[in-house]
């Protein structure tokens, strides 16, 4: 399939104007004793069914669940890990969004799976196939607070390990395509770029016997000053934001030729939706320099900074696009 | 020494109980815009005759009427449309503000609450405005071509609204920009918007900035067209003070000396000891003592404890200066 349509990860998960927001309203009721984790867990389920629904509808060709059981992918993970509690709030990269910072304070390790039974759910109740996104070693290790290791590369390399673990078992579960979320290695506006070498020690052995498509996912600005040695890390393919990160579109002018890039060409931290014959020649554009049978097309970034329904629409519009450009829009 | 160590609030205070229940009731249609317009009035007035009560030398409004502070000026403005529900954190959200045409300021926005809660005090009363960069980096744009233009937009009619409260007798006017510290590679288009905002401006000028990555912005955050720049100075440990002993702060500064995310009600002690340690670094007749950031997070209770707390600090170290 050539210029496949994907997502990065997250989608809002308010419900569309005038709509009931019944997880939110649910979780409300479990502060107050009014429900319980059952009760969660079904209005998860309930919302999971229904923005896999309204990404297949939109023409998204590999879906995830939104990631809408989550609070963040910070704590999401930080709660998984053994060795790891949270604390105060924190601003996510350049975005108005926060979330409760990890610490981590004793060894780290997997007890047990963490995101396995939910991406089962969204396998069984998607019409298309379903990617999971897992939080990148780095990012982890970067966006939480050290007390135990003292040392962020050590910190980096146990996590690789815990996530190859959760990988390897997403895979035999029959996932085909497994993300690794690395916002923090892009030079996001407000923050240094990330240190390549840190996640370039244990790419290795993060995706070692990891029977999947694996995707080094980067979003909110730019990674070109990692230079080509970015798309030497052994991942299947690699996800750019070409919207945040202008000068991602220099670097994969020398894209290899045997990875898959994961274009992420509309914005998705403004509600303006692209005109999908400007999303057309962009990707003829990049269709000059990537196979389009390894191109791949998504948003910048999760879907969540924005409304339903402009979340909604921009799908559309990019699923638009890419069916122009196969020449059967 | 008077006239030095001067104390005042960075904006925003709690809403009382009975406020929160009338804003609840107004949003689901069960109390007129003017009942719950004269609850505002009375929180206002209570805030006010608080400080008049503890002493606060620059004293502020309170801003019991507003929500959040970039969707109330969003509101007030031409060419912005209510955006829908994004997520602010956990299980939290918000309504976003979407720009959707060329922004116009077709009437005073906060000059009329200003002017009320001047007449309730003979203290300043400080103006509180958004900046225009924080306004457009927490709204989304469907409608100019780059930030740039949105921002410099915003800033034509965030003058207007500081040119009106100077006009009605503002002595100090103050242009929060606390999205500044998230994205410091765009400091320069945040000063220059601010420079458009305060060019007409006689008055004392401040901006207010929150925590960030201020140790890559010194010195050049000192190019911030204002005369007064506040900082929350607890929150990063007062750790910004070493960097003032080898750069002069050459403004006169906002010194955050309580923390507004902590219940903790901090010492006398602690807020004498701060503003001690920054008076090695900055002179006292440049020193504005108040806490980090606005109390609205924190209980009618908590806020005021703080404020007692941040006064007492201040006077102790005006009466040891003699």
């Amino acid at each position: 399939m050539t210029a496949r349509v994907t997502v990065v990860g997250s989608y809002p998960k308010p419900p569309h104007e005038g709509g009931e927001f019944a997880l939110r309203g649910t979780l409300h009721a479990l502060d107050r004793g009014d429900a319980s984790v059952v009760d969660v867990r079904a209005a998860q389920d309930d919302l999971v069914r229904e923005v896999i629904a309204e990404q297949a509808e939109a023409g998204v060709e590999l879906v995830t669940d939104g990631q809408v059981r989550w609070d963040d992918p910070q704590t999401r993970f930080a709660e998984g890990l053994e060795g790891f509690g949270t604390t105060g709030l924190l601003r996510y990269f350049d975005t108005n969004t926060y979330f409760r910072q990890p610490v981590a304070k004793a060894p780290v390790a997997r007890r047990g799976h963490i995101v396995l039974d939910e991406f089962l759910f969204a396998k069984d109740h998607s019409p298309v196939p379903v990617k999971q996104t897992l939080i990148g070693p780095y990012t982890l290790a970067a966006l939480s607070v050290d007390e135990h290791y003292g040392d962020r590369g050590a910190l980096v390399a146990v996590l690789a390990i815990a996530l190859n673990e959760e990988a390897r078992d997403l895979a035999e579960a029959g996932c085909e395509v497994i993300a690794f979320d690395e916002p923090a290695l892009a030079r996001i506006p407000g923050s240094p770029p990330g240190d390549l070498s840190l996640l370039a020690a244990v790419a290795d052995r993060l995706t070692e016997g990891v029977a999947a498509t694996t995707v080094l996912q980067t979003f909110f600005g730019d990674v070109a000053e990692h230079g080509p040695g970015l798309f030497d890390l052994p991942f299947d393919g690699f996800g750019v934001d070409l919207v945040a990160g202008p000068g991602n579109l220099e670097a994969i002018h020398e894209f290899p030729s045997d990875r898959i890039l994961q274009a992420g060409i509309v914005d998705a931290r403004n509600t303006r939706v692209e005109d999908p014959e400007a999303l057309t020649r962009e990707i003829e554009g990049l269709a000059g320099a990537v196979d389009p049978e390894r191109l791949w097309m998504s948003p910048s970034a999760g879907l969540e900074f924005l409304p339903r329904e402009a979340a909604q629409r921009k799908l559309a519009a990019l699923a638009d696009a890419a069916r122009r450009f196969r020449g059967d829009g | 020494m008077s006239g030095v160590l001067k104390t005042t609030q960075v904006g925003s205070l709690p809403k009382p109980d009975y406020l929160l229940r009338a804003r609840s009731e107004f949003a689901r249609g069960e109390i007129p815009r003017e009942e719950l317009r004269e609850l505002e009035r009375r929180a206002t007035r209570e805030w006010v005759e608080f400080q008049n009560e503890i002493g606060i030398d620059v004293v502020v409004d309170g801003e019991q009427y507003r929500g959040d502070m970039v969707a109330f000026f969003a509101e007030e403005l031409e060419g912005f449309s209510r955006g829908g529900l994004v997520r602010s954190y956990g299980n939290r959200y918000y309504r976003k503000p979407i720009i959707t045409g060329p922004i116009r300021r077709t009437h005073p926005i906060t000059v009329e609450w200003w002017g009320y809660a001047q007449s309730l005090t003979d203290r300043p009363v400080k103006g509180m405005l958004t900046g225009p960069y924080t306004i457009r980096d927490w709204s989304f744009d469907e409608h100019y071509d780059s930030r740039r233009d949105a921002v410099l937009a915003l800033a034509e009619v965030i003058r207007d609204e500081a040119v009106a409260l100077q006009e009605a007798g503002a002595e100090y006017i103050q242009i929060d920009e606390p999205a500044v510290s998230t994205r410091m590679d765009e400091l320069d288009l945040a000063i220059e918007a601010l420079a458009v905002v305060t060019e007409p401006l006689t008055v004392h000028t401040v901006t207010h900035i929150c925590y960030g990555d201020f140790h890559n912005a010194y010195p050049r955050m000192l190019d911030l067209p204002v005369d007064q720049i506040d900082l929350e100075l607890t929150n990063s440990r007062f750790d910004l003070l070493d960097r003032f002993a080898e750069h002069p702060f050459t403004k006169s500064i906002g010194l955050g000396v309580a923390d507004v995310h902590s219940h903790r009600i901090e010492t006398v002690d602690e807020v004498v000891k701060a503003i001690e340690r920054t008076l090695q670094v900055i002179p006292a007749d440049r020193v504005f003592v108040d806490p980090d950031c606005g109390l609205k997070t924190r209980s009618v209770e908590e806020a005021k404890d703080k404020l007692r707390v941040v006064v007492e600090g201040a006077r102790r170290v005006r009466d040891r200066l003699g």
